[in-house]
């Protein structure tokens, strides 16, 4: 209205903003414009400013006087703070207008407050303007993401900790309903029972339900087969008597002492009133510890039988996480899930070869899929082939079908250990997939020269190759194959392009994102299908292209980037985001399959922190930017 | 017109103003009176002071209106007004140090009735806020009967009132309007010049509103309300 008057308060205005980073940096005409554009806002002690509940947010704050408080809503924490104070000067929410989303935090006076607002549309101007403070939005909203990857290791460090704890009262730890009988069941029939349900021992109680013995596998030699009792004898006569017992008050520490001074495996937990309540045994104590690598590697590689294979495969879930607590990134830990799940079944091949002659044959287990690339998560089922030769003296069909006799027993007996049988049949004990290198060549010159619908998602699972046991030269010579034909059918791959565009990262366009693909659970993102997936495939695309050797998709971004002309800052900016991808599905995984439901990939952005959105929207980004240089590269 | 009509307005000169001037204040005079029930944050509030020549309500001149909005609850620094008023006596050196409006700003100033058409102009029918607003009520009444001829009836609201009866747990009774500032730690940029002071006083207002709504007086009638019986009350005491 009256230029005399606005001019002297809009300098008045800039002067404030002059005292205050990064305003004192701030381009002339772009603070003249910012100053310009202030409304000034009244908020009384206690007000609330801004909400999670307002909604997207559409304004942007600057503090002129008095103190804001920010506070995290929402149970997850995952910035450095929980609360934080705002004084004069210092601004929010940044990330919020940024993102046009509704704030994370809320944020109250906590004194008397004058507040200066800006409207986001002239917000987003100012950062076009201004580089200054383009530069500080964004430094800002990149060490927000440190702070996520700082806090997720403390969060996960806590869980570490507590499941680790030898602080841990015995009555939390021997959660197991104690099987026991009384001193004159026959012996006959205490061994049947731990034969059916597989027990190490048998505890022994009189009516009360104290304790009076306890009778162990190992008891079975010596005092039973060896002195010739007979098994209609009573259990009573057999038995060690007064076993050790704890009462459920002390901790795991104790239990582990008392193993070590009297040389015991298994401790037996009891209430106040001398009523057996559990059994504690050297392993319930073995996982609280920090599970090393060696010591599972070495307990894998001399492991006996399925049983203790299955009790490791536990403990490679407890040490991932020990991994991810101690701040171990995605790929490091879905690599060592690979190693270790590798050592697993490398142990249950080697137990089965001592039941299977396969001496003198010419054979390698493959594995496939995320198994193939090292990318396992928490959740992974078997997939998994056999390729061998047939020499001309041996008859084929008889080879094969002791190749598939083997190959199923192992298929089953991973099943046992935790690696589910794999529902679409990839797996060694199909026919199908117990080849010859011939035909594998074959099978592969076929999807290639042919590249039907099928063809191409086999390509996706099988191209992904990778010996894991028997003669590696077999898969090197497979793959050498398999990287000839690539090299040579731009018209593959092109086709392998249009199906990796088939699938869009779930951005949205009012929205972060995109909830809704999957009608059957809505308010979720599938981030196998429409994150992890989408990088692997294009991976997979540059390294078939450029005869990459790589099955792991990290690497072969890596190996690609040169010959693709991608900065190595580009490129990292792309393995972050798959990255940080595979980190979100690993810890969804581990808090949903601790909660007991079973292990997927669907999120709910919704519950993610403001943080994580942000990251993950930005690995989105990341992933749309690496959809389009394809999509240049092969024309499509 | 009665004699005792006549007998007054014969005391003063007619006033004269061009046709322009007559239609830009029929203009004015025709917009409706403003709904005083709206709540404070759909509200537009001008909050107005003025700088004179002394503090003579009878006899002292108005040299500079300033005017600062409160619109919807927010301060808008591109609504804000300042105007100075051609003075054929420029006012002495004592006073010009006070409000910092020099000679020679003071006889280059606008045409007081322009000037003051303007001010009409931008206030419209919005209630009007001030501290101490019997005062600058008076200097800009007697302005608008002088030059424009017109009996001027906006409706004012006083914080010199309305702040003790708000804030009786701080001061409660007539302060300066320092003392506001200070409690509230509002800073003020240049003390006596009518849009710094206005700005000071907004922002006073912006405080005033947010504690009447908190004690339901939501709109700009409760508020007046609020002065109305402080007034009374101090009275009758």
């Amino acid at each position: 209205m009256s230029t005399n008057a606005t001019q002297m308060l809009v300098s008045a205005t800039m002067e404030f903003l002059r005292r205050h980073s990064p305003f004192d940096r701030m381009e002339g005409d772009a603070l003249r414009f910012l100053a310009e554009r202030l409304k000034l806002a009244y908020y009384h002690k206690d007000a609330a400013i801004l909400t999670p509940d307002m909604g997207a947010a559409r304004t942007f704050y600057i503090i002129q006087r008095g103190k804001v408080v920010a506070r995290q809503a929402g149970e997850v924490n995952v910035t450095e703070y929980n609360v934080m104070t705002l004084g004069p000067g210092e601004c929010f929410p940044i990330g919020a207008v940024t993102a046009q989303r509704a704030s994370t935090n809320g944020y109250t006076a906590i004194e008397d407050v004058f507040c200066y607002q800006l409207a986001a549309d002239d917000f987003f101007e100012l950062m076009r303007m201004s580089s200054v403070f383009n530069l500080f939005c964004t430094q800002y909203i990149a060490s927000l993401l440190n702070q996520s990857r700082q806090q997720l290791q403390v969060q996960f460090a806590q869980r570490a900790a507590e499941q680790q704890s030898l602080n841990t009262p015995l009555s939390l730890l021997a959660k197991r309903e104690p099987v026991s009988v009384q001193p004159e069941t026959p012996l006959r029939q205490v061994l049947e029972a731990m034969g059916q349900q597989r027990l190490g021992s048998m505890i022994v109680t009189d009516a009360e339900g104290k304790p009076v013995g306890i009778f162990t596998q190992s008891d079975v030699l010596h005092r039973v087969v060896l002195a010739g009792v007979a098994l209609e004898e009573p259990i009573g006569k057999v038995m060690s008597k007064d076993p050790h017992t704890l009462q459920d008050t002390v901790y795991a520490y104790d239990a582990a002492l008392a193993m070590a001074m009297h040389g015991i495996r298994h401790v037996l937990v009891v209430d106040g009133e001398g009523r057996l309540k559990g059994v504690i045994s050297e392993r319930d104590l073995f996982t609280l510890q920090r599970v090393g690598l060696r010591q599972i590697r070495q307990s894998v590689e001399t492991a006996p039988d399925l049983e203790t294979l299955l009790q490791t495969s536990h403990d490679v879930r407890q040490l991932a996480l020990n991994m991810l607590a101690q701040g171990v990134g995605a790929e490091q830990v879905t690599q060592f899930i690979s190693a270790l799940n590798d050592t697993i079944t490398r142990r249950v091949l080697e137990l089965n070869l001592d039941k299977h002659d396969l001496y003198g044959v010419d054979w390698a287990w493959l594995s496939f899929g995320s198994e193939g690339r090292e990318e396992q998560t928490f959740s992974t089922d078997q997939d998994n082939g056999i390729i061998y030769l047939c020499p001309d003296f041996m008859d084929k069909e008889q080879l094969k079908m002791r190749l598939l006799d083997f190959a199923r027993d192992v298929n089953d007996d991973l099943d046992k250990c935790g690696f589910p049988l794999c529902s679409g049949n990839i797996m060694a004990g199909n026919p199908d997939l117990c080849l010859t290198l011939e035909e594998w060549e074959e099978k592969f010159t076929n999807w290639v020269r042919h590249p039907h619908p099928a063809a191409l998602l086999n390509a996706t699972i099988f191209f992904d190759f990778r010996t894991l046991y028997g003669n590696p030269s077999l898969g090197e010579r497979l793959r050498k194959w398999m990287l000839s034909l690539t090299t040579s059918n731009p018209g593959f791959l092109k086709m392998m392009a249009h199906n990796a565009l088939d699938v869009e990262p779930p951005l949205g366009k009012i929205r972060d994102f995109v909830t809704d693909l999957d009608p059957e659970h809505p308010g979720t993102i599938d981030l196998k299908k429409y994150g992890a997936r989408l990088f692997v495939d294009i991976a997979r695309i540059y390294a078939l292209a450029a005869g990459i050797h790589n099955s792991n998709t990290v690497q072969r971004l890596r190996h690609s980037a040169k010959r693709l002309g991608i900065s190595g800052e580009e490129m990292a900016a792309i393995i972050d985001s798959f990255n940080f991808i595979q980190l979100l599905r690993l810890r969804h995984q581990h808090l949903e399959t601790e909660a007991g439901q079973a292990g997927d990939n669907r999120i709910h952005p919704d519950k993610l922190n403001e943080l994580d959105r942000r990251i993950l929207k930005e690995s989105f980004r990341q992933v749309r930017k690496l959809q389009s240089r394809i999509k240049m590269d092969y024309q499509v | 017109m009665s004699w005792l009509a006549r007998f007054f307005r014969s005391k003063k000169p007619e006033v004269v103003l061009s046709p322009e001037q007559r239609e830009r204040l029929e203009r004015w005079q025709q917009l409706p009176d403003p709904d005083l029930n709206h709540s404070h944050f759909q509200t537009r509030y001008v909050v107005v002071d003025v700088e004179s020549s002394g503090l003579n309500m009878v006899k002292d001149r108005l040299i500079s209106i300033g005017a600062v909005a409160v619109v919807n609850g927010l301060i808008d620094t591109q609504d804000a007004f300042e105007v100075i008023l051609k003075q054929e006596v420029v006012s002495d050196t004592a006073n010009i140090l006070l409000h910092g409006i020099g000679g020679s700003a003071q006889r280059e100033g606008m045409e007081p009735a322009d000037a003051l058409l303007l001010f009409l102009e931008y206030i419209g029918k919005c209630p009007l806020v001030a501290y101490h607003a019997m005062f600058d009520h008076s200097m800009i009444a007697r302005a608008m009967e002088k030059y424009l001829g017109i009996e001027f009836e906006q409706q004012w609201l006083d914080l010199a009132w309305i702040m003790p009866e708000l804030f009786q747990d701080r001061i409660d009774t007539n302060v300066a309007l320092d003392a506001w500032l200070n409690l509230f730690g509002i800073e003020n940029i240049q003390r006596h010049n009518a849009v710094s002071d206005c700005y000071a006083t907004a922002k006073l207002l912006q405080v005033a509103m947010a504690r009447a709504a908190e004690r339901g007086a939501e709109c700009p009638e409760r508020m007046m309300e609020i002065e109305r019986v402080r007034r009374w009350l101090r009275r009758s005491n």
